[in-house]
C-alpha cells in the first residue's frame, strides 16, 4: 500500500498513465492516415470525393462492434469475478462503442446520399446497425446513479451479455439480405492499404478514450468511497463529542 | 424445475385472471393502437396484410411490456421475492414460470387483437392462414424468454414500463420482423420467403432462452 492504494490500484494508474502518450500517438496517426485518403489514395471514379467517407465509416463499424464485444466479455467477467473494475469497463466499452457507432450510422447516410440519394433506405445492415444503437443505448439508460452501485453493476452486465446477442445479425446482416448495402467491396491495392491504415489508426483513439472513461469512471468511485469514509468518520467525531458532553 | 415453473405459472395466472383488471388493461392498449391506426384510413380502404402484421406486433409489443412488467411486480410489491429465492428449486423456475404464464397472457390478447385487425384495418385471411397460429407462437416464445428475463431486470425502478420498452423493443426487432413478414401471409399477403424468416424466429428463440437460463439468476437477484 502507498498513498492509500493496493498494488493492483498502482498497476492500474501505471496504465492510465500511458493514456497521454497513446492520445498523442493517436492524433499522429489519424493525422497520417487522412493525409493517404487525400494524396495517397486514388479517386473513385464514379463516386468521386464522398467516396473518402468509406475510410472514417469502416474503422468506426469496426471499433464500435469490437467495443460491443469486449462490453459482453466484461459483463461475463463482472459475474464471474463481481469486481467493479469489470463494471467500469464494460461501461466505458459500451459508452465509446455508441458513440463510435453512431458516427458510422451518420456518416453510412452522408455516404447514402451521395450514393443512393437517399439519406436512409429500408436495408438490413442500416436498420440492424441503429437497432444495435438502440440497444446500446438502453444500456446506458440502465446505468443510473439512483440505484445501489452493486445492483447496477449486477444487471448492467447481464444487460451488456443480452445486447450482445443482435450484434452478429448485424454483421451478418448485409450476407443474409443484402438490399442496397454491400456485403463487400473491391478496392484498388492503394484504396486497400489506405483503409488498413485506417483501420489500425483508429485503434489508438478507440482505446484511448475508453480507457479515459475509465479512469473517470473509477475515479468517481474513489472519490464517493472517500467522501463516505470522510462523513462517518465526522459522524463518529460528533457522536464522541456528545457523549463526552 | 419444470414442476415448480408450472406452479408458479399457474399461481401468475391466476392472479392476473382472478383480477381481470390487468389483463384487460394490456389488451385494451394493443386494440387502442389498432383503432388509432385505422384513422389513417379512408372509409373503404383496406390496410396492406405486411401493414396489419406491423401493427399486430406493435400492439403485441407494448402488451408484452406491461404482461411482463406485472408479473413480476406481483412478488416484489409483496415483498415476496426472498421467499422465491429461498425455495427449494432453480432461479430459472421463476423465469420459466414467468415465460409460460406470459405466452398464455400474451395469446389472449392476441386472440382479441386478431378480430380487430378484421374489423378496423379491412383484413381478411389469405389461404395460408392456418400458418398464422404457428408464427406467432414461434416469435411468443422468444418474446416471453426476452421479456421475462428483462422484466426481471427493471424491477425495482422507477419508470420500469418505459425501460423494459426501451431494452426489449430493439432486442426483439428480429422476432418482430420474422413475425411481419410470416404474420403477413396469413392476410393474403405476398410469400417472401417463409422458410428462411420462420428460421431466423427459431433461432432467435434458442438464443434468447439459451442466455436467459444463465443470466436470470444474476438478474432476479441483482442485490447479490
Amino acid at each position: 500500500m502507498r498513498n492509500g492504494t493496493t498494488p493492483k490500484q498502482n498497476t492500474r494508474n501505471g496504465l492510465f498513465r500511458l493514456i497521454p502518450p497513446a492520445a498523442l500517438f493517436a492524433g499522429l496517426a489519424l493525422a497520417l492516415c487522412w493525409g493517404l485518403v487525400f494524396e495517397y489514395a486514388p479517386k473513385e471514379s464514379t463516386l468521386g470525393l464522398p467516396q473518402k467517407i468509406f475510410y472514417l465509416h469502416l474503422p468506426l463499424a469496426w471499433w464500435a462492434l469490437t467495443g460491443f464485444f469486449l462490453t459482453f466479455v466484461a459483463g461475463a467477467a463482472y459475474l464471474c469475478t463481481g469486481r467493479e473494475h469489470w463494471d467500469a469497463a464494460g461501461a466505458a466499452c459500451a459508452e465509446v462503442s455508441l458513440v463510435f457507432a453512431f458516427l458510422a450510422v451518420i456518416s453510412g447516410s452522408i455516404w447514402a446520399r451521395a450514393s443512393w440519394g437517399v439519406w436512409w433506405t429500408w436495408d438490413a445492415r442500416l436498420t440492424t446497425a441503429l437497432i444495435m444503437c438502440f440497444v446500446y443505448a438502453g444500456y446506458l439508460i440502465l446505468r443510473r446513479p439512483d440505484m445501489p452501485p452493486a445492483r447496477r453493476a449486477r444487471i448492467s452486465a447481464v444487460l451488456g451479455i443480452a445486447a450482445f446477442l443482435d450484434v452478429p445479425l448485424v454483421f451478418f446482416s448485409a450476407r443474409l439480405w443484402s438490399y442496397i448495402h454491400p456485403p463487400s467491396i473491391s478496392l484498388e491495392p492503394e484504396m486497400k492499404m489506405t483503409l488498413a491504415a485506417c483501420l489500425v489508426a483508429f485503434a489508438p483513439l478507440w482505446l484511448c478514450l475508453t480507457a479515459l472513461r475509465m479512469k473517470i469512471d473509477l475515479d468517481g468511485r474513489r472519490l464517493d468511497a472517500l467522501q463516505a469514509a470522510r462523513l462517518l468518520r465526522e459522524d463518529r467525531c460528533r457522536d464522541k463529542r456528545e457523549v463526552q458532553l | 424445475m419444470l414442476r415448480t415453473a408450472l406452479i408458479i405459472a399457474r399461481k401468475d395466472l391466476r392472479l392476473t385472471i382472478g383480477r381481470s383488471g390487468d389483463l384487460a388493461q394490456a389488451a385494451a392498449l394493443g386494440l387502442l393502437l389498432i383503432f388509432i391506426f385505422s384513422l389513417s384510413l379512408a372509409p373503404g380502404q383496406r390496410m396492406s396484410a405486411q401493414s396489419a402484421a406491423a401493427i399486430f406486433w406493435m400492439a403485441s409489443a407494448f402488451c408484452q411490456v406491461i404482461i411482463f412488467s406485472m408479473l413480476h411486480a406481483y412478488e416484489e410489491n409483496n415483498g415476496q421475492k426472498q421467499g422465491l429465492l429461498l425455495a427449494p428449486m432453480p432461479v430459472q423456475s421463476v423465469w420459466l414460470g414467468k415465460a409460460l404464464a406470459g405466452i398464455v397472457l400474451l395469446m389472449i390478447a392476441q386472440a382479441l387483437f386478431v378480430p380487430a385487425l378484421i374489423v378496423f384495418l379491412g383484413q381478411e385471411f389469405g389461404p395460408v392462414w392456418k400458418a398464422g397460429p404457428s408464427v406467432v407462437l414461434v416469435c411468443d416464445i422468444g418474446i416471453a424468454g426476452a421479456g421475462s428475463l428483462m422484466g426481471a431486470l427493471v424491477q425495482g425502478q422507477s419508470g420500469k414500463e418505459s425501460l423494459l420498452g426501451i431494452l426489449v423493443f430493439p432486442l426483439l426487432t428480429p422476432l418482430f420482423l420474422g413475425g411481419i413478414r410470416v404474420g403477413s401471409l396469413a392476410f393474403g399477403g405476398a410469400d417472401e420467403g417463409i422458410g428462411d424468416w420462420m428460421g431466423i424466429c427459431l433461432a432467435f428463440d434458442a438464443v434468447f432462452i439459451a442466455a436467459a437460463l444463465p443470466l436470470f439468476p444474476f438478474a432476479y437477484n441483482a442485490e447479490g
